[in-house]
């Protein structure tokens, strides 16, 4: 099933469409009126920090800018200009490349692990857990730091290993590897946690479904894929809707990167640290505004194709 | 709690209503007014004698100890240092704080190459009405004209500067034979050559993220890359002779593998240095003691000389960094801001401890000749009188050079490209073209008038 | 701007029985289990969990030597001084001791967020959940598809709308903004869902209970272990953001540790003026995550029981 949309369209617990025959209007209004102050308080932060911040960026987004001028009105003019721009779609392609190599990666392993530990099979299995969940409590910040002092061409512990084996040390922040190495990065830091999503998922499976299985001696792995994974896939879903939405929007990994590979990096390795350039060192709200619109209509359509696509399959088998 | 909570509540709701008058308006920045009456010096003595708390965004370390000399002479004025990043991390906070009309400080320190882009959006005061103008003799010419425009008024007060050098590492050349430090930039290549074949260490390292050191070389070789005249015009002239020169130099030096390209200022940096991968490091006034900092190990090997020249027996450097401290428009106590900027930047107790202290190269004449700063040895560098050597090349420093209104995206293309060619290390000219290409249609469409 | 997957709260059921497994059954197969350990799939698991641990042990390490050691020892093994005492005393005395400061900042914000969050969350999930009314479902769909907006878009109209309100530069600015959890209402609402009966609420309504008085006591109680959850999660991502307080705040006492340390990093690419704080940043690093690791060794056996069913079943 499609985690998101399906939730927000299906009222999780059918027994709330038909109500009780005596209830009484008054009640209702009594209910609706309590619905409405229990969602109130929520609502009024979420439109203040989110809806109002983002029609004033919309609004923006319909001006030009200009340092000698000012502003002056051109509609749509700036989404046509990005949607020309090399810098954004150079930063799409490589978001769109990151989405297709590292998510993949990063869920398999995720997988594997809460399955792996799910099992039973493992010694010291909630020290191994803890262990690949704790890069998730560790800043971003902090983060790259590390992989930083780890990646350094000369001195960095990695290339000094290369070395001491008497292989030419590969340079990790170079064009070719940089990718790669900020994969790595995001990889380390949330396999953790899509584990533990996972996990949670596979703890929650009535041992009924498999016990069965394996008196008829299927093999673990027989029942991990045809018994195990089938039944965890909404959870399997939400990791991949907010993999894809992480990669699109990715910004600390590359802008703390930066600062050791300037040249490498660039100031529009992704649409939003672009956009993020755009308007701090450009100052060119509008425009930045709008490559953020396009990047999220992108987020959007990809992640709604995801989800259609998933529920055909299930459709069809 | 609850008092939390109500305040909290009520900003929300002002957040809300004011989001509906943003909608409908933009803020304008304020009318441009400028008032060209003096003020008096019964105007200064009230103002200073007046309780006021004044503001200072600088990221200058300890300079705490500078302020706290300004607001011993004068009680009655508190003020609060604050520093919200280096560099362009202050300049975006600034402009933001600007944008917004409120949160800008009184005081703030802007590198001078930033001057003019927060003079184009009005923002700074113009600080001859206190008698800014007075002050030009005390300082250095070429540093007085980076604060000074040609109409004559003054928008900030000069702090620091960074007269380009040569810092080597004597024992290494030594290993390569070479006991006498490059006067030429021809001699400086053949010593490339030679250290690197006896050494394998780099002559120095040319970082591709850095257009501050590349501006400054071309300013020694006597470029003219940028101009602005204060108003739409804007002058673009990046690959000129001067520049393809020294471009077409380094292009050389960077094909045949004599110079390095790493990044500069981040750690692998400073364990290069350490390490003697770099051999030298052609850098600014301010390096020396920032050497001595972070690559100790290597005390007493170091030298510094003056920066190779293009002519055999010329004497001309450029300028890489400095700062100056600006009195923002927004300010409602701008003579006791003025006062700060001044003080701070002018009193001879304050400039002397900023150069000995802070390790800050003095812009002010009187401080480039104080005894206490020219003949202080440096241990680091074997006992040489290293200020003394620099503050002879604060002399030497092109007087006219000038830069765009919109630096920050002059540095952030060049990054982009020139920057990217030497760390790819493909071709250089061609890259220095792109840059021009890309500044310019920058400026036109920004609606400046390119010349 | 930290991308959605490190804000949004997920449900766990870490040691948990397995939902509806009996308890003797489970316990059985898991003496069944005892001797089909692998050693191979052990060997294997523990092999990807040096890979997790690595990088923190060379943190650990780094924190021991001088910036001189730093840069000529090998990465994986100590230098030739034992600094990491001298490091701590510098972390915690540079500035006049301004770390301690960003510490208490970062408890306080992270603190204050994570309850207004996982509170406003779990009212409104409920709200969803329980209730039908006109627009419900039409909101609930635009909150959910908020996750999706690209936060750089909104980074300078909330710096202005904030200075406006003359917000900017005070904890509110880092705070208010995290209090919105899109997804801990999605997560809330379907726990609510899974985990208040419907006739728990009807038998209360017969009672006479108000329908708030119904939610603060009745349904709040059952909705426990999922308010944990969300608690947590809001935690991490408050304690670990760094965008929203960079751009917010500017003096250096409001600051939180992420934005401290990054400063203190850039310290040394100043140019004039400029100091190497390489060895204390480390060090800085390191004790600035041993908190959140210490709250989630601790906490792991809070995050309780039959979170899951609801939650992941969404």
């Amino acid at each position: 099933m499609a985690v998101l949309a399906a939730s927000a369209s299906a009222p999780p617990n059918s027994r709330r469409q038909r109500p009780p025959r005596q209830r009484s209007t008054q009640s209702t209004r009594r209910q609706t009126r309590a619905a409405y102050l229990l969602i109130t308080p929520f609502l009024i932060v979420f439109v203040a920090m989110l809806i109002v911040p983002l029609f004033y960026s919309g609004y923006l987004s319909l001006f030009a800018t200009q340092l000698i001028g000012g502003q002056e009105f051109v509609g749509l003019a700036n989404y046509l200009q990005a949607l020309t721009d090399p810098s954004f779609l150079g930063g799409l392609g490589r978001v769109g490349l990151f989405l297709l190599i590292q998510v993949p990666i990063m869920l398999v392993l995720a997988l594997f692990f809460a399955l792996a530990l799910d099992s039973s099979r493992v010694r010291g299995s909630k020290a191994a857990r803890l262990a690949i969940f704790v890069p998730y409590a560790v800043p971003g910040v902090v983060a790259t730091l590390m992989w930083g002092y780890l990646y350094g061409n000369d001195f960095g512990p990695i290339a000094q290993t290369f070395r001491a084996i008497g292989i030419d040390a590969p340079n990790l922040l170079a064009n070719d590897n940089i990718l790669g190495s900020m994969m790595n990065i995001v990889t380390w830091e949330f396999v953790g946690y899509n584990m533990i999503i996972m996990y949670a998922a596979l703890r929650t499976i009535p041992t009924e479904l498999f016990d069965a299985a394996e008196v008829d001696g299927a093999s673990e792995w027989r029942v991990a894929w045809s018994i195990k994974i089938p039944a965890i896939r909404p959870a399997i879903m939400l990791t991949v809707i907010f993999s894809i939405i992480g990669s699109f929007q990715l910004f600390n990994e590359p802008n703390l990167l930066y600062r050791l590979a300037p040249n490498v990096i660039g100031n529009d390795f992704t649409p939003n640290q672009y956009a993020y350039t755009v308007a701090f060192v450009n100052q060119d709200v509008p425009y930045a505004a709008a490559i953020a619109f396009l990047l999220g209509l992108v987020i959007m359509v990809v992640s709604y194709v995801v989800q259609l696509s998933t529920q055909r399959k299930e459709n069809l088998s | 709690m609850r008092t939390t909570a109500r305040r909290t509540a009520l900003s929300l709701g002002t957040i809300v209503v004011t989001a509906g008058l943003l909608l409908t308006g933009c803020t304008s920045p304020g009318s441009s007014t400028t008032d060209k009456t003096t003020v008096s010096q019964a105007d200064i003595d009230k103002a200073l004698d007046t309780p006021t708390k004044l503001t200072f965004w600088t990221w200058v370390p300890d300079i705490e100890n500078e302020v706290a000399l300004f607001e011993k002479k004068y009680p009655k004025i508190d003020v609060e240092v604050v520093n919200v990043g280096n560099g362009a991390d202050e300049y975006t906070k600034l402009r933001t704080a600007l944008k917004a009309g409120k949160g800008a400080p009184d005081v703030a320190q802007i590198e001078y190459q930033y001057l003019s882009s927060f003079r184009l959006t009005d923002s700074l005061a113009d600080l001859t009405p206190y008698g800014a103008a007075d002050l030009s003799d005390e300082y250095v010419e070429w540093v007085w004209n980076q604060v000074q425009t040609e109409d004559g008024s003054v928008w900030a007060i000069p702090q620091d500067s960074g007269p380009l050098g040569n810092l080597y590492r004597s024992d290494i050349l030594a290993q390569a034979g070479i006991t006498e430090a490059p006067t030429t930039w021809a001699q400086y290549a053949e010593d490339a050559a030679t250290i690197k074949a006896a050494t394998g260490s780099y002559i120095s390292n040319m970082p591709g993220n850095d257009p501050g050191q590349m501006v400054g070389l071309f300013w020694q070789a006597g470029a003219k890359p940028f101009g602005y005249d204060g108003d739409k015009t804007v002058k673009v002239d990046i690959a000129s002779d001067e520049t393809k020169k020294v471009v077409d130099y380094w292009n050389d030096l960077i094909q045949k593998d004599l110079v390095s390209v790493d990044p500069d200022f981040n750690d692998s940096f400073y364990q290069s240095l350490a390490s003697g991968k770099y051999a030298g490091w052609v850098t600014a006034a301010w390096a020396p003691v920032f050497l001595q900092g972070t690559a100790a190990n290597t005390s007493g090997k170091w030298t510094a000389a003056k920066i190779p020249q293009w002519n055999e027996g010329d004497d001309v450097s450029g300028n890489w960094g400095g700062s100056s401290d600006v009195v923002l428009k927004t300010s409602e106590n701008p003579i006791a801001a003025y006062e700060l900027a001044k003080f701070i930047n002018n009193d001879p107790e304050s400039t002397l401890k900023f150069a000995t202290d802070q390790f800050l190269f003095p812009t002010k004449t009187d401080t480039l000749a104080d005894p206490a700063f020219v003949d202080q040895e440096a241990e680091f560098y074997g006992g040489q009188k290293v200020n003394e050597l620099f503050a002879g090349v604060s002399d030497t420093v092109d007087v006219s050079f000038e830069w765009l209104p919109f630096m920050d995206y002059v540095y952030s293309s060049y990054n982009e490209t020139l920057g990217k060619a030497i760390a790819d290390k493909t071709d250089l000219s061609t890259a220095l073209q792109a840059w021009d290409d890309e500044v310019t249609a920058y400026a036109k469409k920004q609606g400046f008038t390119v010349e | 701007m930290s991308a959605p997957t490190v804000s949004a709260p997920t449900p766990t059921a870490i040691d948990a029985p397995r939902a509806s497994t009996p308890r003797a059954k489970r316990h059985r197969r898991q003496i069944m289990r005892e001797g089909r350990r692998s050693t191979l799939l052990t060997v294997l698991l523990w092999a990807c969990a040096a890979y997790f641990l690595l990088p923190l042990l060379w943190l650990l390490i780094a924190s021991t030597k001088s910036n001189a050691d730093l840069f000529s020892s090998f990465g994986f093994w100590f230098g030739k001084d034992f600094n990491l005492f001298t490091n701590i005393a510098q972390v915690f005395t540079f500035k006049d001791g301004v770390y301690l400061r960003w510490v208490l900042n970062t408890v306080v914000y992270a603190g204050v967020s994570a309850f207004g969050a996982s509170l406003l969350a779990t009212m409104a999930g409920y709200g969803f959940a329980k209730y039908r009314f006109p627009g419900g479902r039409a909101i609930f769909s635009v909150v959910l598809g908020s996750i999706m907006i690209p936060l750089t878009a909104l980074a300078i109209p909330t710096y202005l709308l904030f200075s406006s309100a003359g917000l900017t530069n005070t904890p509110f600015a880092v705070i208010i903004p995290s209090l919105v959890s899109p997804f801990g209402v999605y997560l809330m609402r379907v726990y609510a869902a899974e985990s208040v009966p419907d006739s728990l609420i009807e038998a209360a309504r017969m009672d006479g209970a108000g329908e708030l008085r119904i939610f603060w006591q009745v349904a709040l109680r059952q909705l426990g272990p999922g308010v944990v959850t969300v608690f947590l999660f809001s935690l991490v991502a408050t304690w670990n953001n760094y965008f929203l307080p960079l751009i917010m705040l500017n003096t250096s006492d409001l600051y939180p540790l992420t934005v401290g340390l990054a400063q203190w990093q850039a310290t040394a690419a100043a140019g004039s003026g400029s100091q190497a704080l390489f060895s204390t940043v480390i060090t800085g690093s390191l004790v600035s995550i041993i908190p959140l690791v210490i709250a989630f060794l601790f906490l792991q056996r809070y995050w309780q029981s039959g979170l899951g069913t609801g939650a992941v079943k969404g």
